[in-house]
């Protein structure tokens, strides 16, 4: 019954996205090719990794608003492990990924040792973070890195961006996670009833604390993708990104009050989101007007999951 | 009853009610008296009229901003679309005022558009009980992305001389000054003496006890947002009149810092509770600091770690009040 | 104090003879869902009275009480007052009528003042039509020195008040409405025994000025020092209502269990085995302590005690949801640490809370993922759950308890009450306890389903396992337990053996003042 509800969501966005998709061909003839749909994956790849760990974090019933600021953290950190403290670069990746996540852990730490809710805790650290990021910059930003970096960003696998490869295996790791593992059980059941989980013997906080570090280490995964592939490591990196994840998160049909959402239904959200910025950019919407049609989406999306769920009589 | 009959204390003696009530200003305002006399003794500059005159003048807009969301977090909401709504407020005043409106119409027109916006956004909150985050995200790319494609960033110049209010220097005092102690003063007054106002902190307080008391929490959170939307169009045009340009784009991370004044100023964030007399202290302690970085040769680039640290620890300490208090 | 004579803000019995009959219910019927809660019952409160309601769980109280404070409406039946019919809509048209409500979940404003709590909505002004607040504080201040609280502090922020001022806060709140009628839910059942003795002299206070007050407490001792009249409800049928004077603790007994000997219970199967859980001296914080008991295996252990007696603390507390802070826990006599549920469900213990909808099932999810859910372990291969067979065991426990379902893929919420506790049920059976705890194991469930699962407890007691069940209902503690504990206070009471525990005994027990020891 659940299962099938819960498809059924997916379905409707999978024909809105086909849709959406045969729209913008017939627009613009730039659109459906081969080089534009590959490079707006490649374009999706850093919002769509963090989107995986937001996914889970808003079925637990949480929400994580410092993901933009762990990713401008994690790239300064890149760059300033890398030039200015001289580490070898594969360890400079290695320490700044480490940090992103011990990053995450903190947000995790403060929502579940001191019951902060998660929208003010992640707020906190959302200034907190890229504060440090400006702070440890200094507004400068970090260039030269050598050609073998620019790999993860902008080389390909088989005619397919790396970071696509990336996001398609991670995507299959977090959806087999949420779908079909205890851990995925223990995730729906914290956000359902968090009370009810607990008396059964669900590890509540353990279960949190590995989702915000789980979040703070993709975050931390895409610091390095972004920097790959723009070249330069800026304390700006990521701002605002947070929106763009919780709106594909959201329009996939994760419910923002927990307990329901699947990878899948992530995955269609964040393509439709990315075909409707590229589309409109292509038919002569100015570059930063598309957001407008992110917020729109996104209050739409939760209008409509709130109205079905009233006349489900819930 | 006499009235000579109050030779028995009723309650705690006014200077302890005063206390009771305003610690957390009382403490940010102490942080602000302490910043002046350490920063001072070690740069007389600090103190110059100049400095000074930047620091309350240039830092009026966000106290403002942060009257309007006090009262949205002691309602038990947030707003972090106010940044957006304040770029989109300047531009427009702007744009109004090189149109060749007359100076009125460019200064009331976008408050009341700003109104207008809030309380519908104030609305969908309270009648669908969306969260107000998801809300207000949306809204801030509505509004962000909206002023983007209008104006293209496109900066806006020529501004008539007597659109500038906020240059204006009543009784040799910026306007933007007595705008920011005007309002606070108005606004506390307002929360404390009217129905209204305690309405916001029941309703913030413990929404079912509100219902029970026969107040309206719909209506109370529609009114607040809209209150809030008025504060927010003042400090839109505080913010477009105080330079010769408007650059017609949205202030980064100002929702934040608004956000913090609040916070800080003693609004619990878990909502029914805190003062706009706090909030605005809150704004001239930030542009305090953020000036005192300069003058002790500390890069401004670490003033939002010191804000995010400041927010935490408030958090922090007010969980372990509230956990105390149960 | 000092001559502050007679508070305006007070109510005056000034016309006694007016109000002879202030309110009046006949009749009344409610149902919900076609189970009939409430069933002509017929309520009437005099000037100046204190009226006692007096029932088990589920007798129809809470029911009763708000139908008169606006929050239901009846099906069936008329409100009067002074002799004139009245509906009221809301708990607001209530209030007008003089009718206020002390809640046992007190309706405050933690974050603002006393003064401020009593007067939010209804604050003095001054003539600009601002806030008075020194007028405010000064009603504040005689309104509570008139409830004999001179010292409650009205500029003190209500949620650093213990629950005894916070209720004299919500006491005075009510009085500032010119109450005429105040209807107490049990109000003595978060007090303290000083706070308790208080208490009483407010309500003697309001009595002498001519407010009627409805009071509803277990603890007879209260009702026999502060009631005139006592009404006693059982299964929503109105029993009588008595005279103080005519009746004794054992007649009300009697009356609220009605029923107790005559319903039948599954007997006993074979004999108690040894020792298996074994309790000394536990603790958690101040809310329970030295608790030693021990349970053993075929034996079904009944802990009797009224709401907040600490019995529901102590099976949180063996379940590993509060760990113990003091004493010793031992299975099979060796000692154990509980420190989680998990903890508490690795070493065989099963916990089937009281609150089905919030505690014991996601009733969003399907009987087989409800089900699952405390066997994540054992349905799954390495990581990830096997899906055939969280299914087949969601259909044995549709099977083993007889579900009434469609299937393991209906939504829990979809199942009637007996049902969703059969789920529970299922669950916790599903992962082999040697040690059930049941607490409520049938509040709010048909008759029918009821007796299924106390058949089906003695059958899980007849193979072995030991069950420690907590219940409100006397009839029930008293038909299904082979050993009954009572608590009062955070304390074991009394110990009875199933032939001495009588009724009036465990009752008595049950419900002395304060929790001193049994004699």
């Amino acid at each position: 019954m659940t299962a099938a509800r819960l498809l059924r969501h997916e379905t409707i966005l999978a024909i809105l996205t086909v849709l959406a998709l045969i729209v913008l061909a017939n627009l613009s003839d730039k659109f459906f090719t081969a080089e534009n749909l590959l490079n707006q994956g490649r374009l999706m790849s850093e919002v769509g990794l963090v989107a995986l760990a937001m996914t889970f974090v808003i079925v637990t019933g949480g929400i994580d608003l410092s993901v933009g600021s762990i990713l401008g953290m994690t790239a300064i950190l890149l760059g300033v492990f890398w030039q200015n403290v001289g580490l070898p670069l594969p360890l400079a990746m290695v320490a700044a990924l480490l940090c992103g996540t011990l990053a995450g852990l903190g947000n995790g730490l403060i929502i579940t040792r001191f019951k902060v809710p998660p929208l003010i805790a992640t707020l906190a650290t959302l200034a907190l973070y890229r504060g440090l990021a400006e702070g440890i910059s200094q507004a400068r930003s970090v260039r030269g890195y050598p050609e073998w970096f620019f790999y993860f960003g902008q080389g390909e696998l088989l005619g397919v961006p790396f970071q696509l490869w990336l996001l398609g295996l991670l995507t299959t790791i977090a959806g087999v996670i949420l779908g079909l593992t205890t851990f995925g059980r223990a995730t729906y059941a914290v956000g359902a009833n968090e009370t009810a989980a607990r008396f059964s013997g669900i590890r509540v906080d353990a279960t949190k604390l590995w989702i915000y570090t789980a979040a703070g280490f993709l975050a931390g995964l895409a610091a390095v993708i972004f920097v790959s592939r723009v070249t330069t490591t800026r304390s700006d990196m990521g701002t605002g990104l947070e929106l763009d994840v919780i709106t594909g998160v959201v329009l996939g049909g994760t419910s923002i009050f927990g307990g329901k959402g699947t990878i899948v239904g992530t995955a269609l959200g964040l393509i439709l989101i990315q075909a409707l910025k590229n589309g409109l950019a292509l038919s002569g919407v100015k570059g930063d007007g598309t957001i407008v049609v992110i917020g729109v989406v996104l209050i739409a999306a939760i209008l409509a999951g709130a109205l079905f769920d009233r006349n489900r009589g819930g | 009853m006499s009235n000579a009959a109050t030779t028995v204390p009723i309650g705690r003696t006014p200077f302890r009610r005063f206390l009771g009530g305003y610690g957390q200003e009382i403490v940010v305002l102490l942080s602000i008296a302490a910043l002046f006399a350490v920063v001072g003794a070690v740069n007389q500059r600090f103190l110059s009229d100049n400095n000074i005159n930047a620091i309350f003048a240039g830092n009026a807009y966000i106290a403002i901003a942060a009257i309007g969301m006090s009262m949205v977090i002691v309602s038990g909401h947030i707003d972090v679309s106010v940044g957006s709504l304040i770029g989109v407020i300047a531009t427009m005043a702007g744009t109004l005022a090189v149109s060749g409106y007359p100076v009125w119409i460019a200064w009331v027109a976008p408050i009341l558009f700003a109104i207008a916006v809030n309380a519908g956004v104030g609305a969908l909150i309270a009648y669908t009980r969306i969260p107000s985050i998801v809300v207000t995200l949306g809204m801030l790319s509505i509004l962000k992305g909206g002023l983007i494609s209008v104006t293209a960033g496109a900066w806006i110049t020529n501004l008539p001389a007597e659109f500038m209010i906020a240059q204006m220097r009543p009784f040799g005092i910026p306007s933007a000054v007595w705008f920011m102690v005007g309002l606070t003063v108005i606004a506390a007054l307002f929360m404390r003496y009217t129905d209204f106002g305690r309405a916001i902190y029941a309703v913030g307080g413990n929404i079912e006890a509100a219902r029970a008391a026969g107040l309206n929490p719909e209506r109370t959170v529609v009114g607040v947002f809209a209150l809030h939307g008025f504060f927010a169009g003042i400090a839109g045009i505080l913010f477009a009149t105080q330079l010769q340009v408007i650059q017609s784009t949205v202030p980064p991370n100002l929702e934040l810092t608004v956000i913090t004044a609040s916070v800080i100023g003693g609004v619990s964030i878990l909502g029914g509770t805190g003062t706009v007399i706090g909030s605005t202290l809150a704004a001239i302690l930030f542009a305090c600091i953020g000036s005192a970085l300069i003058f002790l040769n500390v890069s401004a680039y670490w003033l939002r770690a010191v804000l995010g640290l400041m927010i935490l620890a408030t958090v922090l300490a007010d969980m372990a009040r509230r956990r105390r208090a149960r | 104090m000092g001559d502050r004579g007679p508070a305006g803000a007070l109510p005056t019995a000034a016309s006694p003879a007016a109000l002879a009959f202030p309110i009046e219910l006949r009749g009344a019927s409610k149902s919900f869902a076609g189970i009939r809660v409430l069933n002509d019952v017929s309520f009437d409160m005099r000037v100046g009275e204190v009226h006692a309601l007096l029932g088990e769980n589920g007798a129809g109280k809470s029911t009763l009480i708000k139908i008169l404070s606006g929050l239901y409406r009846a099906d069936e039946g008329e409100i009067s007052i002074n002799g004139r019919a009245v509906k009221f809509a809301t708990p607001r048209e209530a209030h007008a009528a003089g009718i206020a409500t002390v809640h046992q979940e007190l309706l405050l404003f933690p974050e603002l003042t006393v003064a401020e709590n009593i007067f939010l909505g209804q604050a003095p002004k001054t003539h600009w039509r601002l806030l008075d607040w020194q007028a405010m504080r000064q009603r504040a201040r005689q309104l509570l020195d008139s409830l004999d609280s001179p010292d409650l502090d009205i500029d003190a922020k209500v949620g650093t008040l213990s629950i005894a001022n916070r209720q004299r806060v919500e006491i005075a709140r009510a009085l500032s409405q010119d109450a005429r009628v105040l209807i107490m839910d049990e109000p003595t059942a978060a007090l303290a025994e000083a706070d308790v003795q208080r208490l009483m002299d407010i309500v003697r206070r309001l009595k002498a000025r001519g407010v009627a007050i409805v009071y509803v407490s277990h603890r007879l001792s209260e009702i026999f020092a502060l009631a005139d009249r006592v009404t006693v409800l059982r299964d929503g049928n109105h029993v009588g209502t008595l005279d103080i004077g005519e009746v004794d603790e054992n007649r009300l007994v009697s009356m609220m269990v009605g029923r107790a000997i005559d319903r039948l219970y599954p007997p006993k199967q074979g004999e108690s085995g040894e020792s298996l859980l074994e309790l000394r001296h536990v603790a958690y914080r101040n809310v329970v302590s030295g608790i030693s008991f021990d349970l053993k295996r075929g034996e079904i252990l009944g802990i009797a005690g009224l709401v907040g007696s600490g019995r529901t603390e102590t099976a949180l507390t063996i379940f590993g949801i509060t760990p113990a802070t003091a004493g010793e826990i031992l299975i099979d006599g060796s000692p154990v640490t509980i420190a989680s549920p998990e903890a508490a469900r690795d070493l065989g213990i099963a916990y089937i809370p009281e609150d089905r909808g919030s505690q014991g099932l996601i009733r969003t999810q399907t009987i087989s993922e409800n089900v699952a859910l405390a066997n994540l372990k054992r349905l799954s291969t390495g990581f990830m759950v096997d899906a055939a067979k969280v299914r087949k065991e969601a259909e044995n426990a549709i099977r083993r308890f007889g579900i009434r379902a469609r299937g393991p893929d209906q939504t829990v919420r979809e199942l009637s009450g007996g049902n969703q506790q059969k789920v529970v049920l299922g669950k916790w059976l599903a992962t082999n306890p040697r040690i059930l705890i049941m607490d409520e194991p049938t509040r709010g469930i048909d008759v029918g389903s009821k007796a299924e699962i106390h058949i089906l407890m003695r059958k899980l007691a007849g193979e072995g396992m030991a069950i420690l069940m907590i219940s409100s209902e006397l009839p029930e503690v008293l038909g299904m337990s082979d050993r009954v504990l009572v608590m009062n206070g955070g304390r074991i009471v009394a110990t009875f053996d199933r032939q001495d525990a009588t009724p009036e005994a465990v009752g008595a027990a049950m419900t002395r003042a304060g929790g001193e020891k049994a004699a």
